[in-house]
């Protein structure tokens, strides 16, 4: 506990009557996120002594065709809230739609929906972190490989003004950082090629992207034989064996 | 007979039966809060079945341990009721000027004349039990759902000022109606 729990004590009383907003509501959520029970605690209290002050007075009967729909609509239904999405959404959105009344079901099942979508986005966004997270753990490895290498390469007659580099490591591989390219003539693609024996192996392909950068990860060279070379030439974008395109980056 | 949270149990269940009496239990218990919020009586029946099949559905979620089967119900009740006010007075804003009479501070506490029973409901003997300005200040969050910018702003009182009225407002609501 912090010496001094204000604002936090009037935060969560406000809070249970739904009145704290702005800066105080994002500060007292984030206050409740981190666990705090006290603030939890008086935030049930106040609003059970609501509750317990709003039913605690004389009863009002209400309209008794409430009570007949909902038993109807009670006895045609299943059991509420089971997770099998597709029959409970439908259900949900053509009881809506029949009767017309009970707008509240037809926004729960929206809610479903959107909650459905944010969860496939969340996953997505999961993976391409996780995809991130591996990308630059490898690359921070090549950084540290005390053999990695700093191959500068030069803008050569297909691309005169590109700039590039690789980091290599004959065991690691390598990443190629490039800029200034121009837009590969339609139907190509830039290919790296590795030069370690005596025939060149192609290490990937690439294009850059519209301000001309492009980055390219290498895996390690299977031929064991340490990298002579690195060039990047202009070729078909269905791939090719051996270079025949113009060379667009070589080094210096 | 069944306590409240094993009515809910119940209905999680698709138990028909429980559904029914958990609504001949509270339903009359409920809907004076919602004729305080919502006082067309037409709004304020809608808005106690929307509630009570929204309870239905969430049962399964219901959590005995972070609130009783009243505030459970109380809470719904009151952001449903003041979710449809606040639509309702969207639609009115948006009306051409002239067409319809703008909201005014009256309309969120105005004292209930339909109804005695609603009258003499002990939590509005609670907030007449409290100083004025707390008394205001907790009505307009309670029955009119502002937050304390907007209740700020009807004021005309300082921030600072109405947060403190709202607090003690809400403190003394709890030492008046805590469990003996």
């Amino acid at each position: 506990m912090s010496v001094s729990h204000e604002p936090f004590d009037t935060f969560a009383a406000l809070h249970a009557v739904g009145a704290l907003d702005g800066d105080d509501l994002r500060a007292f959520e984030a206050h409740l996120a981190a666990g705090c029970d006290r603030c939890a605690t008086l935030v049930q209290q106040t609003e059970q002594a609501l509750a317990r002050a709003a039913m605690a007075g004389p009863p009002e009967p209400p309209p008794s065709a409430v009570r007949e729909q909902l038993v109807k609509r009670a006895a045609a239904a299943g059991a509420p809230g089971r997770r099998r999405w597709l029959p409970w959404t439908l259900g949900i959105v053509a009881a809506a739609i029949a009767t017309g009344a009970f707008s509240a079901a037809y926004v729960a099942a929206r809610y479903e929906a959107r909650l459905g979508q944010m969860a496939r986005e969340t996953a997505a966004a999961k993976e391409r972190v996780a995809r991130t997270e591996a990308e630059l753990r490898e690359e921070l490895a090549l950084l540290r490989d005390p053999t990695t290498l700093l191959v500068e390469l030069r803008g050569q007659a297909a691309a005169p003004g590109a700039v590039g580099r690789v980091l290599w490591a004959d065991g690691g591989g390598g990443l190629l950082l490039a800029t200034q390219l121009p837009p590969p003539p339609p139907g190509k693609v830039y290919a790296l090629w590795t030069l370690a024996g005596d025939a060149p192996r192609a290490a990937g392909v690439f294009v850059p992207d519209e301000s001309g950068r492009a980055t390219l990860r290498v895996a390690a060279d299977g031929s064991g034989g340490p990298v002579r070379v690195l060039s990047v030439t202009v070729e078909p974008a269905g791939g090719a064996s051996a270079p025949t395109g113009a060379v667009a980056l070589a080094p210096r | 007979m069944s306590n409240g949270a094993d009515l809910i149990r119940q209905m999680a269940e698709g138990d028909a039966e429980a559904f029914a009496r958990f609504y001949d239990r509270y339903a009359p218990l409920i809907y004076p809060l919602i004729l305080r919020i919502l006082p067309d009586p037409t709004d304020a029946a809608e808005c106690l079945q929307d509630v009570f099949w929204e309870s239905r559905q969430r049962a399964r979620t219901y959590d005995a341990e972070r609130a009783t089967p009243d505030a459970w119900l109380v809470t719904q009740a009151r952001e449903r009721a003041i979710d449809r006010m606040r639509g309702a007075r969207r639609r009115r804003d948006a009306a051409p000027l002239g067409t319809s009479p703008r909201p005014r501070l009256a309309e969120a506490t105005a004292p209930l004349e339909r109804s005695a029973a609603v009258d003499r409901s002990v939590l509005m003997r609670a907030f007449e039990r409290l100083p004025d300005p707390q008394r205001e200040a907790l009505e307009l969050a309670y029955y009119g759902g502002l937050t304390q910018t907007e209740i700020t702003a009807r004021l005309k009182q300082p921030l600072g000022t109405v947060k403190t009225r709202l607090r003690l407002a809400l403190d003394r609501l709890r030492e008046m109606v805590k469990p003996t």
